[in-house]
């Protein structure tokens, strides 16, 4: 029995415990000409919430992050439905999920940079536009800001949220359906009463992977981002990179964690909170 | 970080050299069947490109000295490798913003010019350049360098154009793209007149966020890589910024009538240095290296794999036409009109600069 345990606590060891509590031992030092001198201070702690930048872009990745969660669920709902609903034909119905998995074959930088040829000043949508006369001047309002950045998180990202909505829909027996039609339900009214509620631990659970996942990314940013859309994931890299300063990164990385835990624990509750019993 | 950025950005350039690389290796084991001829062996902690084999194998042919190079992708690594004194390299290539730590480190052993006649073809500026000297001893022998550029699109912008100015100037609004690196922060600091650029105080560092923070507006986008800089230009999503002197060279080869501003504020600088690892100056292949890549026909072949400039004066005339006009126009042969550039130098407050910088990015327009 006992040698069961062995494998998931070897893992848990090697990769969570270990590592984090390095990172730990890190966040507690500083540097000196480029190299580590260990310590016992929190002042990397304290830094993260009273220096700029860090507290500020920390929020704004929240923010990016809890936009293309929502935008994710919001596109992803309608697809989600007509696949578990209204598609009979089983082979339909594998060929619409595996259009929302085949994008995931390609890279995300090739994914990202063809949001650059989209939505640049001589790109498609402006191309578009123009030629059919709604505008004379190219819009330079598409690229290179937070709304270019929200895009494409959400476009990368969405698939996830089809699925994870979609095996929760999938789990409501048409007997439940026809049982509110025979009680005299409309069309929304189902919708509004069984369908959404039911969905809803579906939303959060595709919710909490669209945001972590949002929330931590740093290629966007580089790739379609604006003057002003730095993220945290960018702060941590250059401050390995360019600054050396490991311990500060440290600092930022277990905040996130943390901030992270409470968060999956708050979402945890709220599933528990609105699963419906079948 | 950066400089890794931008060398990987030229991957293209050293693809071939890599394939070529694994096709070497397969010869150099058919050769160690042979007596080996090898008086010497000799460890590059280098950039990719510095030890192409276009460059090393004439080298290797030439003394008998065997090459063995590891690349490395950013100063950090180098500073890291040598101070541990890990590595056991012989000789290393770090730029100018590090050389001087290293040796204030002591791990570097001085240079005999003597031995390199052919520093004296050098053009001045490398001959005994401050970022290499310490207590009238040579430190280094200067290598692969080049100057961050201002360039703009000289349909929308005065041709004239001979001050960073124009960066701020509200016409240009949205249509300005500068490299997403501290070397920014230097660019601003050389515009308020600062002469301090590595040692800013904080009051002066204040001053060029504040002066950074006004020029958001202008921003289309901090540029990451040299050829997304290319990309901007070329795509009409900016009209000027800074780069590398390859965006420019891209540029103009593409047509593009792009200039080169030379601003009254100074420029900014990087430098690479053969430097010797304190301990490797008994290694006998060590002079010899020292002296064949200051020649000018080994630095020719080093511009052909690298696109940088290269100290030795005599350089440029060992280039094919084209690539010399090139060579001319970025004005990288002429002494005189490198007169006004701010090398990099050593950053002691590093966290400090990056912390503005992160500022500056995170700050709304």
């Amino acid at each position: 029995m006992l040698l069961w345990l062995l494998p998931p606590v070897a893992w848990f060891s090697v990769f969570i415990l270990v590592p984090y509590a390095m990172l730990f031992w890190y966040s507690l030092g500083h540097t000196e000409d480029m190299r580590f001198v260990p310590g016992l201070s929190l002042a990397n702690f304290a830094r993260v919430f009273t220096d700029e930048p860090y507290l500020g872009v920390i929020l704004k990745s929240a923010r990016i992050g809890l936009m293309t969660a929502i935008l994710s669920a919001i596109v992803a709902w309608p697809l989600a439905f007509v696949i578990a609903f209204h598609t009979r034909s089983a082979s339909v119905k594998f060929a619409l999920y595996l259009l929302v998995i085949v994008p995931w074959w390609a890279s995300y930088l090739v994914k990202a940079y063809a949001w650059k040829t989209i939505l640049g000043t001589n790109g498609i949508l402006n191309a578009t536009l123009q030629g059919l006369g709604f505008t004379d001047e190219p819009v330079r309002l598409f690229l290179y800001n937070e709304f270019s950045v929200v895009l494409t998180l959400t476009y990368i990202f969405t698939p996830f949220a089809v699925l994870s909505i979609y095996a929760q829909l999938e789990r409501i027996p048409t007997s439940l359906v026809e049982a509110a039609k025979n009680l005299g339900a409309g069309g929304w009214e189902i919708f509004w009463r069984i369908v959404l509620p039911i969905s809803v631990p579906g939303i959060i659970a595709g919710g909490i992977i669209t945001f972590s996942l949002a929330f931590g990314d740093f290629v966007a940013p580089v790739l379609v981002g604006g003057s002003d859309s730095v993220m945290i994931s960018n702060i941590v890299i250059n401050l390995l990179g360019v600054a050396f300063d490991w311990p500060m990164a440290a600092a930022i990385g277990l905040v996130i964690i943390t901030l992270g835990l409470g968060l999956i624990s708050l979402t945890g509750w709220l599933e528990e909170k609105t699963k419906v019993r079948l | 970080m950066k400089r890794s950025e931008f060398r990987s950005d030229r991957s293209s350039a050293s693809f071939s050299g890599t394939m070529r690389a694994a096709l070497m290796a397969g010869a150099a084991m058919v050769a160690l069947a042979a007596p080996a001829a090898a008086e010497g062996q000799l460890v590059l902690l280098v950039w990719e490109g510095y030890a192409d084999d276009s460059i090393v194998k004439p080298f290797e042919e030439q003394t008998g000295c065997r090459v063995d190079p590891i690349y490395v992708g950013s100063n950090d690594e180098i500073v890291s490798k040598v101070m541990s004194g890990g590595g056991a390299a012989d000789l290393i290539s770090p730029s100018n913003d590090t050389a001087m730590r290293l040796v204030d480190a002591g791990v570097i052993a001085p240079v005999d010019p003597a031995k390199v006649p052919s520093m004296a073809d050098f053009m001045p500026q490398f001959r005994n350049p401050e970022w290499l000297m310490k207590e009238g001893q040579l430190y280094g022998v200067p290598y692969g360098w080049g100057l961050i550029r201002i360039i703009a699109d000289a349909d929308k912008v005065p041709a004239d154009t001979d001050s960073l100015g124009f960066l701020w100037d509200p016409a240009y609004k949205g249509q300005i793209s500068v490299w997403d690196d501290i070397e920014t922060l230097y660019m601003a600091a050389r515009y308020l007149g600062f002469e301090n650029t590595y040692d800013l105080t904080d009051e002066q560092l204040e001053a060029v966020k504040a002066k950074l923070i006004e020029m958001k507006p202008n921003i289309r986008k901090y540029w990451f890589t040299t050829g997304e800089m290319g990309t901007l230009m070329s795509g009409g999503e900016v009209v000027g910024g800074s780069s590398w002197e390859p965006t420019l060279v891209e540029l103009w080869a593409a047509g593009k009538n792009v200039i080169d501003v030379k601003a009254k504020e100074g420029r900014g600088g990087y430098s690479d240095s053969w430097m010797i690892v304190r301990g490797a100056e008994e290694n006998e292949c060590v002079y010899p290296w020292l002296e064949y890549v200051s020649t000018p026909g080994a630095q020719a072949l080093a511009h052909k794999v690298t696109g940088f400039g290269y100290p030795n004066s005599r350089m440029a005339a060992e280039l094919d036409e084209e690539t010399r006009a090139t060579y001319e126009r970025l004005g990288m042969s002429d002494s005189e009109s490198l007169a006004n550039i701010d090398w990099w130098q050593p950053v002691e407050r590093r966290t400090k600069y990056l912390e503005i910088w992160n500022q500056v990015k995170a700050a709304a327009q």
